[in-house]
């Protein structure tokens, strides 16, 4: 059976909505910059999206409510992606999103209250749980029923749209809202600084010198429709998502195993699901965070299916920063746009290849011919690997 | 030099959570890394901040990390050799 | 259907490795503690030490559950867990708070993400399958169940999926300023696995299990989970009245009123006076359940009925209702 997208919505630091997004892409232009709109004691670069928590309230006309940076974020690209569906008891639908941070951003507030004696706010407490965050999205939407949360840091969007597709798959739903959302904190900034992975500088992807990532938040839905959903709602589909793949590396807590293993697992095993060959793999969004580890441990699974094929790759994160959990959902869109418009995005920063394994990434933006297959890829910490393939009708 | 290097076995049992090793289990010359305490590149950092924390000593490259924490000998060696 | 080949708990009740604990099971007392066992026995030092209860739990009770069994290698590890690694959040947590200069050590960031109790499990077992962590607050652990369904239906035959919460003292003030006093609130951790072929001449099997997040009513629930049970089970009819006792918990007292209505006649027991307060106390219920169905002397709660099916009422979160059916399998 055929699984369609027919929903898009993003919001991050090249744009708040899916126009905004492509044309950044397309202008080569970064989001990574200081941090202007939110307090942080750290003066690092990252990649935030360009609104304050009011103006984003403001925007979504919400209530005052208990809403975290991580929900408002999620409610923009979900609306936006949802747009004109309605609810209807004839198509089973449910809400997936993903979130490692979940309410972390308003927690941290309340936490630094409780340890320096002072008067707490319980509300900043009371949205920390990731769930919570797609409660909020489903209850602006009106959906209930099936409400999922997923967190396995950096693959857990990537696993939401797995997951909505092997439901729809296996007949337990006929449309998902699925996607993720993460925004910027102090905790994950301070994280990865003490794991000495960040790059004070703009981050560099599958560049030899590459120092780390630059964190950044921002969140995107899609939604997934089947045959018999698509009859009743009429929307019109952007592609279909063909292949997916999910796989441990069981090597390390943190870093990814310098074989490629559990990365080659999930690349190799997608293509497998969509029925393809390697040699028809049009473009690779790749997860490359710029960081020693992952883009030496991904170039070698790239050259471990690829062999001397390697096709036109490129990690967005160079615009984008890496959104955590939402980065599998941001990056499928930024795929399908790469699929619907022929056309390449370019991997920032680059100057020289990984000595080991000599990849070239796509540096230039380029119009191409046909982008019939993107295989976008997004691996965790933890070793947590996944791997979609969104493929054109 | 032996005190330093007594307070180290001290410090990194503590700042690695070494609950069932006692300072005498530690040899002077043993590869820290690779050898019988299974330690990882997350306990490399640890040791990192354990040097910035105890001694005021700042390893801003993860990678020379590897030859510092060779041994109890070459951490005390960093510890006590002039720096540029 | 979906056979149980092993089930593993840590609680704050003797559960681990203690089949039949629901004979002798009582009441939770208010200074009631974590039963835990000696970890050496189930996890090197070298892992163990950087390992949190949430993480000494998970892990535990996965490596008990397939020494229950032949399986080496899961086809896929499924987890559900609500608040996560709380301990090392609040451990990083007051580091970035109290470090101002200085280095901030990493130990406690890479431990608190939610999918580091998955993550270690594949680690510990070496397994590079299918890999997930579900987080809907209450609904986790049968979302987690979902999942493993759905691998198992996919073509997979063994799947390894539990949940876990971990209690830290913070939790206390919080549910007491939220307005929840005298919660008894815990720690706790079960795993199963669940398989489609019945290699164990396992006894029990879960027949369904469902979520219904921002519910409209219970028994709309329960009508629709009943109706969705019946083709996968092959059976004619499902309905209350082929329940032989139902486990709930709600924190609602005209929630307890409604199932005291709904299942008016019935054996209604609350299971959070034994597993106690934490998000994914439904795992409990759910080895609570098997441990009942397979006990055969069936002397839980003073109860003598012979026991043959078993549903599980999730009510911790009011606007969320997770349910989970267990039979006793024909002979």
């Amino acid at each position: 059976m055929k699984i369609y997208i027919t929903g898009l919505g993003v919001i991050s630091a090249i744009g708040t909505n899916v126009e905004e997004n492509y044309q950044s892409l397309q202008e080569e232009k970064t989001g990574i910059e200081k941090i202007k709109f939110l307090s942080f004691d750290s003066v690092v670069l990252a990649g935030e999206v360009k609104l304050s928590n009011d103006a984003l309230i403001e925007k979504m006309s919400l209530k005052n409510g208990f809403y975290s940076r991580t929900s408002l974020l999620g409610i923009v690209a979900a609306k936006e992606s949802w747009g004109k569906n309605s609810l209807n008891q004839s198509i089973r639908t449910g809400i997936i999103s993903a979130t490692s941070v979940g309410g972390m951003d308003k927690s941290e507030k309340y936490y630094r209250q409780v340890l320096q004696k002072e008067t707490t706010d319980i509300s900043f407490i009371l949205t920390h749980d990731s769930g919570n965050t797609t409660e909020k999205i489903a209850k602006e939407l009106g959906i209930n029923g099936y409400i999922n949360t997923l967190s396995t840091a950096c693959s857990s969007s990537a696993n939401a749209i797995m997951l909505a597709a092997r439901l729809i798959e296996q007949n337990k739903l006929d449309r998902v809202l699925v996607g993720g959302a993460d925004a910027l904190t102090q905790f994950t900034i301070k994280g990865f600084h003490s794991l000495m992975i960040y790059d004070n500088e703009w981050c560099r992807p599958f560049d030899e010198n590459r120092k780390g990532l630059n964190v950044g938040e921002g969140a995107a839905f899609l939604v997934l429709e089947n045959e018999k959903s698509i009859e009743k709602t009429g929307n019109k589909p952007y592609c279909i998502i063909s292949g997916w793949h999910n796989a441990a590396d069981a090597f390390h807590q943190t870093a990814s195993s310098p074989d490629g293993k559990g990365a080659t697992l999930a690349m190799q095993d997608a293509m497998k699901k969509a029925k393809i060959n390697p040699n028809e793999i049009s473009y690779i969004n790749a997860h490359g965070t710029g960081t020693k580890n992952n883009d030496l441990s991904e170039s070698v699974a790239i050259k471990n299916i690829f062999k001397q094929n390697i096709p036109p790759f490129s990690s967005t994160k160079s615009f984008t920063g890496h959104t955590l959990a939402a980065a599998g959902a941001i990056e499928a869109v930024f795929s399908i746009l790469a699929m619907n418009n022929n056309i390449l995005f370019p991997n920032l920063n680059f100057s020289q290849s990984i000595s080991e394994t000599e990849l070239l990434p796509q540096t230039k933006l380029q119009q191409v011919e046909n982008v019939k297959n993107v295989l976008s890829n997004s691996f965790g910490f933890g070793g947590n690997n996944t791997s979609l393939i969104f493929s054109k009708i | 030099m032996t005190s330093l290097k007594e307070d180290l076995k001290k410090q990194i049992i503590e700042q690695l959570n070494l609950e069932d090793v006692q300072v005498s289990d530690i040899q002077d010359d043993a590869p820290l890394f690779g050898g019988g305490l299974g330690l990882d590149s997350i306990d490399a950092l640890e040791l990192i901040v354990l040097l910035e924390k105890h001694y005021g000593i700042k390893i801003t490259n993860p990678e020379k990390g590897k030859d510092v924490f060779y041994s109890i000998n070459s951490m005390a060696e960093y510890i006590t050799s002039p720096k540029g | 259907m979906y056979f149980i080949q092993a089930a593993s708990t840590i609680s704050h009740q003797p559960t681990f490795k203690n089949k039949s604990f629901s004979e002798n099971i009582s009441t939770l007392n208010t200074a009631s503690e974590l039963l835990s066992p000696d970890y050496k026995k189930y996890i090197t030092p070298v892992m163990l030490r950087r390992m949190s209860k949430i993480l000494r739990m998970s892990v535990a009770c996965s490596v008990d559950c397939l020494e229950q069994t032949d399986i080496k290698s899961p086809d896929a590890i499924v987890v559900g867990t609500g608040l996560g690694c709380l301990d090392d959040t609040e451990k990083f947590l007051n580091n970035i708070i109290s470090i101002k200069e200085g280095l901030i050590p990493p130990t406690s960031f890479i431990q608190s993400t939610h999918n580091t109790i998955a993550g270690q499990i594949s680690l510990i077992l070496q397994n590079h399958n299918y890999n997930m962590t579900h987080t809907q607050n209450t609904l986790s652990f049968e979302h987690a169940l979902q999942d493993a369904f759905l691998c198992l239906d996919e073509g997979g035959e063994n799947v390894l999926v539990g949940a876990a919460d971990e209690h830290i003292e913070i939790l206390d003030d919080i549910a007491e300023e939220i307005g929840y006093k005298n919660m008894q609130l815990t720690s706790g951790a079960s795993f199963f696995i669940v398989s489609t072929k019945n290699n164990k001449n396992s006894k029990i099997c879960v027949l369904n299990a469902a979520s219904y997040g921002l519910f409209n009513s219970f028994s709309e629930s329960l009508e629709d989970f009943f109706s969705a049970s019946i083709p996968l089970l092959g059976k004619s009819k499902i309905d209350l009245g082929t329940i032989d006792l139902i486990l709930f918990s709600t924190l609602q007292e005209k929630t307890k009123n409604e199932i005291a209505d709904l299942f008016k006649g019935k054996s209604i027991v609350d299971y959070e006076k034994y597993s106690g307060t934490y998000f994914t106390n439904s795992a409990f219920a759910l080895h609570l359940a098997i441990d009942i169905l397979e006990s055969g002397k069936n002397n839980f709660n003073g109860m003598t009925i012979d026991m043959k099916r078993i549903l599980i009422c999730n009510n911790l979160n009011s606007q969320n209702m997770g349910l989970i059916l267990v039979e006793k399998v024909e002979a």
